[in-house]
């Protein structure tokens, strides 16, 4: 397991913030933390990277105590905090170099290059920060979370800012960093969009406490209308139905938009492949009411943490 | 005939002495040091000796010496603050029996150019009279202590250079 | 590449080269410069005069340097937290203390940086006066560590406060307040408080021994007492910054 949280509790002063949260994910996972704003997501990420001590609970990242060994953990992390800050007056590559070298890391300028082209800034590594956008900025701290090449990216709110071009990109680099390299990835987000996409578990956390947490295909899968499904097709191909795999089911046609119902025993990026080499042109998916934006919005309503 | 010469002779005495005897038996001898520079300017040292000797018949007690300068160039005639000029203002002397005479010297920065005059003066717990010394008058020639050549540049080019240090660093940061 | 010197040279970066670092040096050297532009009309001056002015310049530059100290003190922690950047650098695998003991060494840099700005405008009033030589060795001698020491005090309260405001207004205070005998003159300080008081602030030990070497000419071994004081405050100063640090809780 890379991240193994049990039962966490913690209080500033006298108030507690967590309240027994819990989460595990592997490696090559995507976990979605989510919750409403004051849950305790950043509290919960704190305590994972070594800046906050837990009062109460077990938690292991990578193995290791982040309350006693953070300096050892943090040598195998990346981490994007929201609204994380940088140096205005610096360049973005000597900003990059600098950071690489509190790791213990002295990159050539081809792994500064490498590292600007796969967050999609390449030519702006001589650019002084401050005449940075908010996007390039979170871009920026994507590749600094990325310079020790970590085994866990904890990322909290990483498409803030970014355009929908700039989050497809983020989305596809995050994808291709779990599946290519394995890296584990805790994503702190609020735009359940981002978790539909990305993720194969999450976790909701409401007023401390975990109220939810699992893989989300079974997760959804126990829910009214959980494998509802609207996709939008590039172009229409003949013998559509006849490419469902079994137990799929498609409700209804609109124009460039089909409607798929998806039981809860199939995975459903195993059916997007499926569907896809059979020759669907798939352009868009979205998950369809029941699914976790429903989820989400019952579970905190009900505990009453919306 | 013998009167005038005795007369002469007594004269002699004061002048070459250098000493005044007061009223009741208190004489003080000042004299610049032979080390002093002879034409002195700012920032030197002078040294004045002195013998203060008991001249009368009773022990003097509570005998206070002390210094005073004052500036006597013309329109600017006045005392001076021995405060930076010397350290050494004053001697007390507990007693001082009659025949003795005691050696004090008197060392003084020279801080401002001008017309000096230094002179001992003395008192002691009992009397009513002020003994004082010959005066030792000096000369202290100005020296230039503002390079006003060097300031302006200095003054004028430091922030101009950092100002424009900082312009081409923001110019190149863009 | 040892973390305190990487650290301290990306702090140093950012006093010498980004513009708030730089407009403060250009600012010193601009009170320098009207302070030494008052001069040039009064050649008539006496050697006590050009002793003072010295004394004023070196007065004027040291009081600069702890002001600049405490402003980058004040803000090298909460500025940081404030900015976002903090949280990043606290993400390494850096030790806090080291973290703040690079900010120290900048401290260092932006003093020294001060200094050789300071040194043409001493040449320039007191080349041919006296002691300028001892000017110039006793301002590093001895406000380096007054400066150091109020810079290393300013980051322990940007630490233990958490916010720029309440650093800088807690530590410019302590400053108004060790230099505040000098405003008081020299007939108040004679009281029992007042001697007690010059005998243990550091900024008077500074003054008072710029007064004594250049002005009254005197030597080292009569200064010994005050360089103690001097010597006390940064150590003081110093441990107060570095057990702030062991002791943030974010």
């Amino acid at each position: 397991m890379l991240v193994q949280v049990d039962n966490l509790g913690l209080s500033i002063g006298k108030v507690p913030i967590l309240k027994g949260v819990r989460l595990t994910m592997d490696k090559g996972e995507i976990y979605g933390l989510l919750g409403p704003n004051g849950a305790g997501k950043s509290t919960t990420l704190s305590v994972l990277t070594g800046l906050r001590r837990a009062d109460s609970g077990t938690v292991r990242v990578l193995g290791l105590d982040p309350a006693t060994q953070a300096r050892e953990l943090r040598r195998s992390i990346g981490v994007l905090a929201e609204d994380s800050g940088f140096y205005g007056w610096m360049s973005a590559a000597a900003y990059l170099r600098f950071m690489a070298n509190l790791y213990g890391i002295e990159p050539s300028p081809e792994t500064l290059a490498q590292q600007f082209a796969l967050v999609g800034l390449e030519g702006a590594e001589g650019k002084a920060i401050a005449n940075f956008s908010r996007g390039m900025k979170q871009r920026l701290g994507l590749a600094r979370a990325l310079l020790n090449d970590p085994q866990l990216l904890i990322l909290d709110e990483p498409t803030n800012g970014l355009d929908p071009r700039g989050r497809r990109d983020i989305h596809d680099l995050l994808i291709r960093l779990s599946v290519e390299r394995e890296v584990g990835i805790l994503l702190c987000t609020h735009l359940l969009d981002d978790v539909d996409r990305l993720c194969t578990r999450v976790g909701i956390i409401g007023e401390g406490s975990t109220l939810i947490e699992g893989n989300i295909a079974e997760l959804l899968g126990t829910r009214p209308g959980a494998g509802l499904y609207r996709l939008r097709l590039g172009r229409r191909i003949e013998g559509m139905v006849d490419s469902l795999p079994q137990g799929v089911k498609l409700l209804a046609q609109e124009g460039d938009w089909v409607h798929l119902y998806l039981p809860s025993s199939l995975i459903s990026s195993e059916v997007w492949r499926t569907l896809l080499d059979a020759g669907w042109d798939i352009v868009e998916i979205h998950g369809e009411s029941g699914g976790l934006e429903a989820l989400y919005l019952e579970l905190t309503e009900k505990e009453g943490v919306a | 005939m013998k009167r005038a010469l005795f007369l002469l002779a007594f004269a002699a005495f004061l002048v070459t002495s250098g000493a005044v005897d007061a009223a009741s038996g208190l004489s003080i001898a000042l004299v610049p040091d032979k080390s002093n520079p002879t034409a002195p300017e700012m920032g030197n040292w002078l040294k004045f000796n002195s013998i203060i000797k008991n001249t009368g018949d009773t022990p003097l007690a509570g005998l206070v010496v002390w210094i005073s300068l004052v500036q006597v160039d013309s329109g600017h005639e006045q005392p001076v603050d021995l405060e930076d000029w010397s350290a050494h203002k004053a001697l007390v002397i507990p007693n001082l029996n009659p025949g003795q005479a005691i050696g004090a010297d008197w060392a003084m920065r020279l801080i401002q150019a001008g017309d000096y005059r230094v002179v001992l003066s003395a008192t002691e717990r009992h009397a009513a009279t002020l003994y004082v010394s010959p005066f030792a008058d000096f000369h202290v020639r100005r020296k230039p202590t503002v390079e006003s050549g060097r300031i302006l540049p200095v003054a004028v080019g430091m922030p101009l250079l950092l100002a424009g240090f900082a312009a081409w660093r923001m110019r190149r940061g863009r | 590449m040892n973390p305190i010197l990487l650290i301290a040279r990306k702090e140093s970066g950012e006093v010498l080269g980004s513009g708030r670092g730089l407009g403060w040096l250009t600012l010193l050297a601009a009170v320098l410069s009207v302070l030494s532009l008052l001069l040039v009309s009064d050649t008539e001056l006496s050697l006590l005069d050009n002793a003072q002015v010295v004394y004023i310049v070196m007065g004027t530059i040291t009081a600069l340097g702890g002001l600049l100290a405490v402003v980058l003190g004040s803000d090298a922690w909460a500025g940081e937290r404030e900015r976002g950047s903090l949280i990043p650098l606290l993400l390494t695998p850096v030790e806090i203390t080291d973290i703040v003991l690079g900010k120290m060494g900048a401290q260092g840099i932006a003093w020294g940086s001060a200094y050789l700005v300071a040194l043409p405008y001493l040449w320039a009033v007191g080349s041919s006066g006296q002691n300028l030589a001892q000017a110039v060795l006793y301002l590093g001698l001895f406000g380096t560590p007054l400066v150091l020491g109020f810079g290393f005090y300013a980051l322990g309260l940007s630490v233990r406060l958490g916010s720029v405001r309440a650093a800088l207004l807690a530590s410019l205070t302590t400053l108004l307040l060790a230099a505040s005998p000098l405003l008081l003159g020299p007939s108040l300080r004679q009281s029992a408080v007042g001697k007690i008081f010059d005998a243990v602030n550091p900024f008077s030990a500074v003054l008072n021994t710029f007064d004594s070497v250049v002005v009254d000419s005197q030597p080292f071994t009569l200064q010994l007492g005050r360089l103690a004081v001097v010597v006390a405050w940064l150590v003081v100063a110093a441990w107060f910054g570095r057990a702030s640090a062991r002791s943030v809780k974010l």
